[in-house]
């Protein structure tokens, strides 16, 4: 093997944010040594896992490291296994990205709280865990990655002491995710009485075959605590209490990387453990969910009047296209998935940071406390206006890109089966996309347009320690929407090719051969086919958002004589004003699309009053979805 | 025989949701929260129970064949789980005093400022 060195990264990788986390607690109060620790800690597990790239996801090779060189004994794994293909790497690389810039924004943001000497601890613990998640190849130390992950997660929710939300959501937070937790455990437990294994690749090769109502049953329970971590449709509400009260650079790493988890649990489960993504009951299962969680979602975005909690729905929102897409089980449907995925962490990091530094400068993120601070904070303004482009699909911006995949693969697949319901969700993605575009319209107008507010005239751009951070995220959202074929042929298609093809992951961690002995058939689900039915030149749509940019940029200076003209009192108006002097009003978000949300009163109305707020509700919906899911399996698996 | 330890398993889990959906004694949520633990628990170490089997530690003077033992792994991962889940009730107790302390309450219908 000439890879032998690199096959001690991945451990590594997980091992330096426990040590750090560790280190960190050493240090104490030293802020000087606690930031530059955790710097090191992030920037060294960021770069062990761009020094894969080369052996992973261009030349194809499976990493494979077993803990104390516990290596199978007989065809049974016996150690833990750290096993990175290229869906792991994958994934790894997003978090590893996501939890780098935060932590760096982190260095000056928390500078306002009190009890900043544990923050870097829970958040280096909170990092591990993740990364933990999709480095194993353990079943069982998947669960405990996702328990680290959540107590830590659940730590930095409460942390802010003058948030007077935050202990709510917190414990919330952990009621609610325990149904998840209960579930994975419950579902580790029965896979392990069938397989007597808790070796991912061992499972997946034993495993699929004849259902029974056992493994029916774990893979029901599986999925459903996979799917609470990614905070799928019923599980929405805690994510959105959370990532409002957590720290802007948490809601980061909630967001864009904790759901992410669960995406990649369930990646894992339906394809590689039980290998029943064949069964089309499967396939609609998450179609539907997916959907729901995606619809649901932007219309409880359109009804939030605070800027993280918004942001906090949107974020589901897009969860909801990577599941549907994930669903389709075509090349082209994993591959617009896996994309949606990056793009998501790059730009909701993006606009989480933004409303942090709004936080930051202003005190508050509540929408009609906000407005104007465009001639304040310029340059928050312009990064916001990436993200804000990005997530609502604008070209040449990274979300078109991915959304592009995804109508095209629920199309493709519409074609395919020759079903009316696929096509309903390519219309169901598009006016979801539409109206993730008007609530940031919205949060554009009310945060950064509109006149300034008297009492925000001090509110000044965040300093340059939180700037960077942000214009990394901001160029990469730029760079994956201009070089979608770069990001395809080294990224996105070798993970796609890993969702599809279960046997190398099986042979390099059993021996040669494993999988073909086991398995009924080590043929892919599908032929992947990554052709798009229409084509797209980025740089053109570049030079076209250039030219409408700088076309209106100049009517803007034409007509900048007459805009700031005094309205001094004046003899002529006071007949409109009855003598009144003018006054500072602004359209607040809430009054834009009244027109609309009149239309929808009935529907907005009716969701808002759902999401009561009180934890048995939904502890409730949890327990539902979770029976649900038991049942749909049982009735359609079997 | 293990049977009732499954039945017992489920119940527990069951009594454990059930507390958490129509308790409204932040507390008590916290107690539904450890009962579905110990389900959980008993469940999984039944799992790896064999009828008539000895504690999984053997030195080699000892193995007769014919003789075999209990599963040890899933006594393992019961071990993991307990810790877990005493770290779980511990965080939760301490959410719940910090609770009290803002809210003066304790009953989840009144903590409710995060809605709609």
């Amino acid at each position: 093997m000439t890879y032998d060195v690199y096959m001690h990264f991945p451990v590594i990788a997980i091992m330096t944010l426990f040590v750090g986390a560790f280190l960190v607690t050493l240090v104490g109060k030293r802020q000087a040594a606690r930031n530059a620790i955790a710097g090191a800690a992030v920037l060294v597990s960021l770069t062990l896992l761009a020094l894969l790239i080369k052996p992973v996801m261009v030349d194809g090779e499976i990493i494979m490291y077993w803990m104390g060189n516990w290596e199978p004994v007989e065809g049974y794994a016996i150690g833990i296994a750290i096993e990175v293909d290229a869906l792991s790497l994958f994934f790894g690389l997003l978090i590893t990205i996501a939890v780098a810039c935060s932590a760096f924004y982190s260095f000056q943001y928390i500078k306002q709280d009190d009890a900043r000497g544990s923050f870097f601890t829970l958040y280096l613990m909170l990092s591990g865990g993740v990364l933990g998640i999709v480095l194993s190849g353990d079943l069982f130390n998947i669960y405990v990655m996702l328990e680290v992950m959540t107590f830590a997660a659940v730590g930095l929710t409460a942390f802010r002491t003058w948030n007077p939300n935050a202990r709510e959501a917190a414990f919330k937070y952990l009621v609610v995710g325990s149904i998840g937790s209960t579930c994975a455990l419950l579902g580790t437990a029965l896979v392990y009485a069938q397989c007597h294994t808790l070796n991912l690749a061992q499972i997946s090769a034993i495993l699929p075959g004849e259902l029974n109502p056992t493994t029916v049953l774990a893979f029901a329970l599986l999925f459903t605590g996979f799917g609470c971590k990614s905070f799928m449709f019923p599980f929405h509400p805690i994510a959105a209490d959370a990532h409002g009260a957590a720290p802007s650079s948490v809601s980061v790493l909630i967001s864009g990387v904790f759901t992410k988890t669960g995406v990649y649990g369930i990646i894992r489960v339906c394809y590689f453990l039980f290998r029943s993504m064949g069964l089309s009951s499967v396939q609609i299962m998450l179609v539907v969910i997916g959907c729901i969680s995606m619809f649901v979602c932007v219309t409880m975005a359109l009804n939030q009047h605070d800027f993280k909690r918004l942001l906090a729905f949107h974020s589901i929102s897009q969860i909801g296209y990577i599941l549907t897409s994930l669903g389709l089980c075509t090349g082209l449907g994993i591959a617009g998935g896996l994309y949606h995925a990056i793009n998501h962490t790059l730009f909701k990091g993006l606009l989480f940071l933004t409303a942090g530094s709004v936080l930051y400068a202003t005190g508050t993120t509540y929408l009609e406390n906000l407005g104007g601070l465009a001639k304040k904070m310029p340059k928050t303004t312009a990064l916001f206006l990436i993200g804000a482009f990005s997530i609502s699909g604008i070209p040449p911006f990274n979300g078109f890109y991915s959304k592009w995949i995804i109508y095209q693969a629920t199309f493709e697949k519409a074609a395919e089966t020759g079903s009316i319901g696929y096509a309903l969700v390519t219309v169901v993605c598009v006016v979801t996309s539409v109206l993730t575009l008007a609530s940031f319209i919205k949060v554009g107008h009310s945060v950064f347009f509109g006149q300034l507010r008297p009492e925000l005239a001090e509110a000044k751009d965040p300093p340059l320690g939180m700037r960077i951070p942000m214009w990394i995220l901001g160029g990469l959202c730029v760079f994956t929407g201009l070089f979608p074929n770069v990001m395809l042929d080294y990224i996105i298609i070798p993970a796609t090719g890993a969702v599809f093809n279960a046997v190398p992951y099986i042979d390099t961690a059993m021996g040669e051969g494993y999988a073909a002995a086991h398995l009924a058939s080590t043929s892919p689900f599908v032929t992947p086919n990554y052709t798009l039915l229409g084509g797209w030149d980025p740089l053109a749509w570049l030079v076209l958002f250039v030219v409408v940019l700088a076309a209106v940029f100049l009517c803007s200076l034409a007509g900048r004589s007459n805009r700031d003209v005094n309205c001094a009192p004046d003899s002529k108006h006071a007949v409109f004003f009855g003598g009144e002097e003018a006054q500072y009003s602004h359209i607040s978000g809430g009054d834009l699309f009244w027109g609309f949300k009149h239309t929808m009163r009935r529907y907005l109305g009716f969701v808002s009053g759902a999401h009561t707020g009180v934890t048995n509700d939904y502890v409730l919906w949890g327990v539902t979805a979770t029976a649900v899911i038991i049942a749909y399996c049982f009735a359609f698996m079997l | 025989m293990m049977l009732a330890n499954y039945i017992g398993a489920i119940a527990l889990i069951v009594i454990g949701f059930y507390a958490m959906i129509a308790k409204h004694d932040i507390i008590k949520i916290v107690v539904g929260m450890g009962l579905t633990d110990y389900g959980l628990n008993l469940m999984i170490v039944s799992i790896g129970f064999n009828e008539g089997g000895t504690a999984p530690i053997f030195t080699f003077g000892e193995l007769v064949s014919g003789m075999y033992f209990v599963d040890p792994v899933p006594q393992a991962l019961t071990l993991t789980s307990i810790v877990i889940g005493a770290c779980v009730t511990a965080m939760a107790l301490a959410l719940c005093v910090r609770i009290y302390n803002e809210y003066g309450t304790v009953d989840s219908r009144e903590i409710r400022r995060l809605h709609g």
